[in-house]
């Protein structure tokens, strides 16, 4: 078992291929085979044709601020993150189509926004997790 | 489905004194179970019904945060010692009040029922077992990245419409403070303090650009309604509230990965319950809309048809939200100061539409109350949107 110290998400037969991907750095969706809508959350069937035949592929990493938070008290999550405050919780509009919920780093929260270009970088938290954080786009 | 007048009708309604079980401060602390009982017994004495008139008929029981059993419905009638006909369980969250209400009055207009007992209870604020599990996507996908449940993800819905709408801090601090003065006028709301619009502007921010006052207080709390045939309900009372019309809707814009969770599914409802009773927004002389948040209230003030999209601010600029005013709203403080009563928190503004449109609000009572609209929201899903949405139309006679 692991020491981290905050929650990390439970790997299942599902979303093993996008775990394993963000540990070599890269930011997998899934795209629906039939109807071509990329996915996020993963699912186990296309929330938008009903198609089961969906397929992981790699996405661009890049995307827009759709809104953010800058979160302020711990409440109902671990105590650890209460070191980390003031930081950022955002909705970011990810090129392909789809919305992911994520933090905003490499900048003072207050210089964040809506419509910021972001791009993708992954946070090693265990040897299994690799977490998708965002910063500003070069 | 049209023309639902005349049908059934909310024949009695209860609520418990509401606790945040501070011993210290000579407040209660009671288990769910007794909430229940409570609120039961209190719903016999309005009505004057004894247990046995409800003997095969329905009832409908919500989740709550403890005990949160998988079977819990059967466990629920038999502490009561109630033997239905009909026996339903709600999980919809803030909605598990609208969501009995409307299985209730479906199963009255098949005439399976005559009477459907809706039951809510939760204490929130003292649990004793594990809290249960939230849902998985929150676990998995938003709590990693430090998300702290509703607020964070109710903060970002906040944002996105301040951006779009151009929606001020005034705004939101508009419906806390008229909410408080309501409370301050009903004798079971838990916080009666006065607010002004600078207490609210200096409360703190919790997830910027939340703040503490566009927060609701969790309370413990029970509560029970009675729903009846029309004429089933005019034995009981002589101020029958009736069912005109009702609307529901549940993950909105469910195939579109990205969508505009400034709007809430209430539109989809409220058209719905409009048609359904003939009614119009004009009609409307009291609104109770779900207040787990200020912006919640501003989304719902649009959906509902009260002002166009994103105009919900200037309509606060320029009406009255008081009971004295053009469109009285959340008339007894609501869950922003009256209390959240855990997963019953729904329950407030069905009793308070009934209070007011029975004549029975005491302070508060909105003057010639005809029409009571009640708009419920449960459940924030992965992009912060509502998964669950409802819209009632009550009126004061049959």
């Amino acid at each position: 078992m692991s020491s981290y110290p905050k929650p990390l998400p439970e790997v299942t037969p599902l979303t093993k291929p996008f775990w394993e991907a963000s540990k070599r750095g890269e930011l997998l969706l899934q795209r629906c085979k039939n109807c071509s809508t990329y996915i996020w959350y993963p699912r186990h069937i296309c929330i938008n044709c009903g198609s089961r035949e969906l397929e992981w592929v790699k996405a661009s990493g890049k995307g827009k601020v759709y809104s953010y938070t800058i979160v302020r008290q711990v409440i109902g999550n671990s105590p650890e993150f209460s070191k980390e405050i003031p930081f950022v919780v955002a909705e970011i509009e990810l090129d392909e189509g789809a919305r992911i919920c994520s933090n905003i780093v490499g900048v003072k929260p207050e210089d964040v926004s809506i419509g910021m270009p972001v791009e993708v970088f992954f946070e090693e938290c265990t040897p299994e997790i690799s977490l998708p954080k965002f910063k500003p786009a070069r | 489905m049209s023309g639902f007048r005349g049908i059934a009708a909310i024949s009695g309604y209860a609520e418990t004194p509401f606790s945040r079980a501070r011993v210290d401060k000579g407040e209660p602390r009671l288990t769910a179970e007794e909430y229940y009982a409570w609120a039961l017994e209190l719903l016999l004495k309005q009505t004057g019904l004894e247990k046995k008139d409800l003997t095969g008929q329905g009832v409908g029981i919500i989740g709550s945060e403890w005990p949160h059993s998988e079977i819990w419905s059967a466990e629920a009638i038999q502490n009561l010692g109630l033997e239905p006909k009909l026996l339903v369980r709600a999980d919809h969250g803030g909605a598990n009040a609208a969501a009995l209400l409307v299985q209730g009055v479906l199963a009255i207009q098949a005439g399976y029922v005559e009477h459907f007992l809706m039951l809510g209870a939760d204490t929130p604020l003292s649990i004793t077992g594990p809290a249960s599990r939230t849902w998985r996507y929150d676990e998995n996908y938003l709590k990693p990245f430090g998300t702290m449940g509703p607020n964070s993800l109710i903060a970002m819905a906040m944002r996105r419409y301040m951006n779009d709408y151009g929606a001020k801090p005034e705004h939101f601090g508009t419906v806390s403070v008229v909410q408080r003065k309501h409370a301050t006028l009903n004798p079971n709301a838990y916080l009666k303090t006065p607010l002004t619009m600078e207490d609210y502007l200096n409360s703190r921010l919790i997830s910027d650009p939340l703040r503490l006052l566009d927060i609701c207080i969790w309370v413990n709390g029970g509560f029970a309604i009675l729903l009846s045939s029309a004429s089933a309900a005019k034995r009981i009372t002589d101020k029958p509230v009736s069912i005109l019309g009702f609307g529901e809707w549940h993950n909105p814009n469910a195939g579109q990965p990205m969508h505009d969770i400034t709007t809430t599914g209430v539109k989809i409802a409220a058209e719905q319950a409009y048609k359904m009773s003939g009614i119009t927004p004009r009609d409307v002389s009291l609104f109770q809309p779900y207040d787990d948040y200020t912006v919640a209230v501003l989304m719902q003030i649009e959906d509902a048809g009260f002002c166009k999209k994103g105009e919900a601010g200037r309509f606060l600029e320029e009406n009255d939200i008081s009971y004295q005013g053009q469109l009285p709203v959340n008339t007894g403080g609501g869950q922003l100061s009256a209390g959240q009563a855990g997963m019953a928190g729904g329950f407030l503004h069905f009793v308070e539409a009934a209070r007011q449109l029975r004549g029975e609000a005491g302070q508060r009572q909105v003057k010639d109350a005809r029409i009571g609209l009640v708009t419920s929201l449960g459940c924030v899903g992965f992009e912060g949107h509502f998964i669950n949405n409802y819209a009632v139309v009550l009126g004061g006679e049959v």
